[in-house]
């Protein structure tokens, strides 16, 4: 099989995934919005956290394994975890958008104000900065070599900031709340709730897989392409 | 019960995660389809 094969049947792969994914987002859309209790003092806006910390879990994994595999690149220098992880920087910045515009719609009606410049808040919009400055210097670098070890570099300067994320809420007063999911003791949520918000992770994590397969396939092909190109001119 | 009338965010946040995600997963695909 040559490597545009492997790649197409990579891309296509992922491309079932992520329609399973979809149809799973609207299992969770109806299961959320239909059959999961309206929370008592925050009302119906309470449910964005359904998808608002499903999508923030998802681009903080993104960017955990933009970063890992940037450190691995640097030891082991296989270009293919370089390819990996640009795609995963892409698909995180993706879910990084739906995680930074629903967090200040929740915001609003729960803390009477969009945006807070707290430890939290800011420190998420940072890293996700950090990424979309990930992405424009790869797109500024012609030489891949290069491109693959200065956003190496970067991706490991951002992946320390992904745990410190996690623990600001704990190290600052923020307006954010503390997880209610992912700490030491059980989950603090009715079961109900919980299984809607679990379900939802589920999704938002087959959904990466796919976006990230997809995104994959794409540098692969855009590989070929350029090498079949460069044969062509030489 | 009496509930906090904001359930208009609810529905904005719903809108927008998912104007969100169907974007990029036509885009990639689109991406994909064009450079195969």
């Amino acid at each position: 099989m040559t490597r545009r094969e492997s790649a197409l049947a990579t891309a296509r792969r992922g491309w079932i995934l992520t329609t399973v994914a979809l149809v799973g987002l609207v299992g969770v859309y109806v299961r959320a919005l239909a059959f999961t209790p309206v929370e008592r003092v925050q009302g119906p806006a309470q449910k964005i956290f359904y998808i608002h910390a499903p999508a923030a879990w998802a681009a903080l994994l993104a960017f955990l394994v933009t970063g890992g595999l940037s450190l691995v690149y640097l030891w082991l220098r296989d270009r293919k975890l370089d390819t990996i992880a640009a795609s995963s920087a892409e698909v995180g910045v993706a879910f990084g958008v739906v995680m930074l515009t629903t967090g200040p719609i929740w915001g609003k009606p729960i803390w009477g104000t969009w945006w807070s410049w707290d430890a939290r808040l800011t420190s998420t919009l940072f890293v996700f900065l950090l990424f979309i400055g990930y992405l424009v210097l790869r797109g500024a670098i012609v030489d891949p070599e290069m491109r693959a070890r200065y956003s190496a570099v970067l991706g490991i300067l951002a992946l320390v900031l992904v745990p410190f994320i996690h623990m600001t809420v704990y190290l600052f007063r923020t307006l954010h709340p503390e997880p209610i999911v992912m700490k030491p003791s059980t989950p603090s949520l009715p079961g109900v709730m919980l299984t809607t918000l679990l379900s939802s992770m589920l999704v938002f994590t087959v959904l990466y897989i796919g976006f990230l397969m997809q995104r994959y396939a794409l540098s692969i092909l855009r590989d070929v392409r350029e090498e079949e190109a460069e044969r062509g001119v030489s | 019960m009496e509930y906090p009338d904001n359930g208009a965010y609810m529905v904005a946040a719903y809108i927008v995660t998912a104007v969100v995600v169907l974007c990029y997963s036509v885009w990639l695909r689109y991406r994909v389809r064009k450079d195969r």
